[in-house]
């Protein structure tokens, strides 16, 4: 009990250090920017199709769900507005991040294992490369920025989605739909969520270096970084969710 | 390199896209809220504003034509809202156009309705106070239902009260609800009345299809005849011999009459001129002695 609480609070202590770390490396020149844009690439285009298809699917499910209830209202009128609102609020960050942490927060998690294990960082490390600038800031860097781009896409693809999904029963033109869609909006449905989309993005990229960097010594310790890096970026992202959530409630 | 330069294109692509959706999205939910392209002001002040809010439609005839940017409280009785509206409708919003609060249906977000003014009056200016109509507050039209439902009660009441002593009481509407016996006769009367006025429809129709009011002509012309035919059987008896004698006597008492009458005058007369004789002779034998004693 207490040998596991005191590995919890070093756990934490560490990762502390990490992040504090992060954010030093990150000012301090050189700049490792082809890296950076080579993990833009990876992380950022290669995972389009995977969050346009979930982010698809999530627009058309939540319309084809949402009908029954509303039409027993007589409100469909107001089913573009309730789910590009839901969408854009909510269905789409959270799941574009939890889309993004099982492939990009595993990803880095294995990767920085197995060089880990590989002992390429401390290869990188002799050879005067910085490894953890080379290595965790640009992946960091790289999900920050990327996982916000991809929640956009998530947004338009799923609006995209409910129109499909509407024209299953109903038929309503793209032109009215659409100004249905931006008459129910407004900058306090997307600012708030837009911001959280890069906390989520920082902790998914974060937890995933944090994990790799962190693993133990033997092959099945890679296995482990990349599971745990996928479970805690989860749990993350709900977390850091129910915060945001509170948060743009309290001031707004 | 070739390979480097090709995951930058799609990552420029990918990048670019997705801050351009972004964008685009931004700047319509913007210009949906008015806040780029070219606005004007209009204020308006109100005792109350049930509810508006920041952000809420203005409407001019029926058509979304700005929002609602600041509601102030003035004074304790007066709100000043500030409104956003679209440049283009400026010219349409004359300065007499009256401002009111209505609700978006039964559920739905308040609005602010601006009526139009008078077409001959000039458009308002960014920044003018436009006048203002007193929206019905819900309270008030509860107030006056309650007034309504409290005198249906009373109404009520009575009603009820009335029934009981109709049921119970003996009045003549009791006895007319509750006695049988006085139901039946009632409904004999009824059919005794009935029959007496289908007896009476039958005699008008007998009126007015002629029999009685013929007869009653003939008897009246008969009538007539009569009284024709006794006045010749007068002049008739008058002529006749037997009856002759009978005129003629009544002639000759008339002029007996008549002569007698006569006679009676005459003698009256002849006394009256007699009088008069004896009197100038008594006046005669007084003179001579006057005239003696004059002459001595």
């Amino acid at each position: 009990m207490v040998i596991s609480l005191k590995n919890g609070f070093t756990e934490a202590g560490n990762a502390t250090l990490f992040v504090a770390r992060f954010f030093r490396e990150l000012v301090k020149p050189p700049y490792e920017l082809k890296e950076f844009i080579r993990q833009c690439y990876i992380m950022g285009y290669k995972s389009l199709p995977l969050v346009a298809i979930t982010g698809f699917i999530m627009g058309l499910v939540l319309t084809i769900q949402s009908r029954p209830t509303l039409a027993e209202f007589g409100a469909e009128s107001w089913l573009p507005g309730m789910v590009a609102l839901s969408l854009i609020r909510e269905i789409a960050p959270v799941i574009t991040a939890l889309i993004c942490a099982g492939k990009i927060s595993s990803g880095i998690g294995a990767e920085l294992g197995s060089m880990k294990v590989t002992e390429q960082i401390d290869a990188m490390e002799v050879s005067g490369i910085n490894p953890y600038k080379y290595l965790v800031v640009t992946r960091v860097l790289a999900t920050t920025l990327m996982v916000p781009l991809l929640v956009v896409f998530a947004d338009g693809i799923g609006i995209l989605g409910g129109f499909a999904g509407i024209n299953i029963h109903g038929d309503v033109t793209m032109y009215r739909y659409f100004s249905q869609v931006l008459s129910s909006l407004e900058f306090l449905d997307i600012i708030p969520a837009t911001i959280k989309t890069f906390f989520f993005g920082f902790f998914i990229g974060l937890i995933g270096c944090y994990k790799g960097f962190t693993a133990a010594s033997g092959t099945e310790s890679v296995g482990k970084a990349a599971n745990s890096a996928v479970v805690t970026a989860s749990l993350a992202i709900f977390i850091i969710d129910m915060m945001a959530v509170q948060l743009t409630d309290l001031f707004f | 390199m070739r390979k480097e330069s090709g995951f930058s294109l799609k990552l420029g692509v990918f990048v670019t896209l997705g801050l351009v959706l972004f964008i685009a999205t931004i700047y319509f939910v913007g210009k949906q809220k008015n806040i780029f392209g070219n606005t004007f002001h209009l204020n308006a002040k109100f005792k109350t504003v049930n509810g508006l809010k920041v952000g809420n439609n203005v409407r001019f005839s029926g058509i979304n034509i700005g929002n609602v940017n600041e509601v102030e409280l003035l004074t304790d009785t007066s709100v000043m809202v500030d409104l956003v509206i679209r440049k283009k409708y400026q010219e349409f919003i004359k300065s007499d156009a009256r401002a009111s609060i209505g609700s978006d249906g039964l559920m739905g977000d308040k609005v602010l309705t601006i009526s139009p003014g008078t077409s001959d009056k000039t458009p308002v200016k960014n920044g003018d106070v436009i006048l203002t109509k007193n929206a019905i507050e819900m309270e008030d039209v509860m107030l006056s239902a309650k007034t309504s439902v409290d005198n249906a009660g009373v109404i009520t009441a009575q009603l009820a009260e009335f029934t009981t002593k109709m049921n119970t009481g003996n009045g003549a509407l009791s006895k007319l609800i509750s006695d049988e016996e006085f139901s039946n006769s009632l409904q004999n009367t009824l059919v005794n009345l009935q029959t007496a006025s289908h007896e009476f429809a039958l005699f008008t129709a007998k009126i007015n299809s002629g029999g009685l009011s013929e007869s009653l002509d003939t008897t009246m012309r008969n009538i007539q005849g009569a009284t024709k035919g006794l006045n010749e059987n007068m002049e008739a008896a008058k002529s006749n011999i037997l009856l002759k004698g009978f005129f003629n006597k009544k002639k000759k008492a008339d002029a007996k009459k008549a002569a007698e009458l006569k006679k009676e005058e005459d003698k009256r007369k002849k006394q009256e001129l007699k009088n008069a004789e004896d009197s100038i002779k008594n006046i005669k034998a007084l003179v001579p002695v006057k005239k003696v004693t004059g002459g001595l």
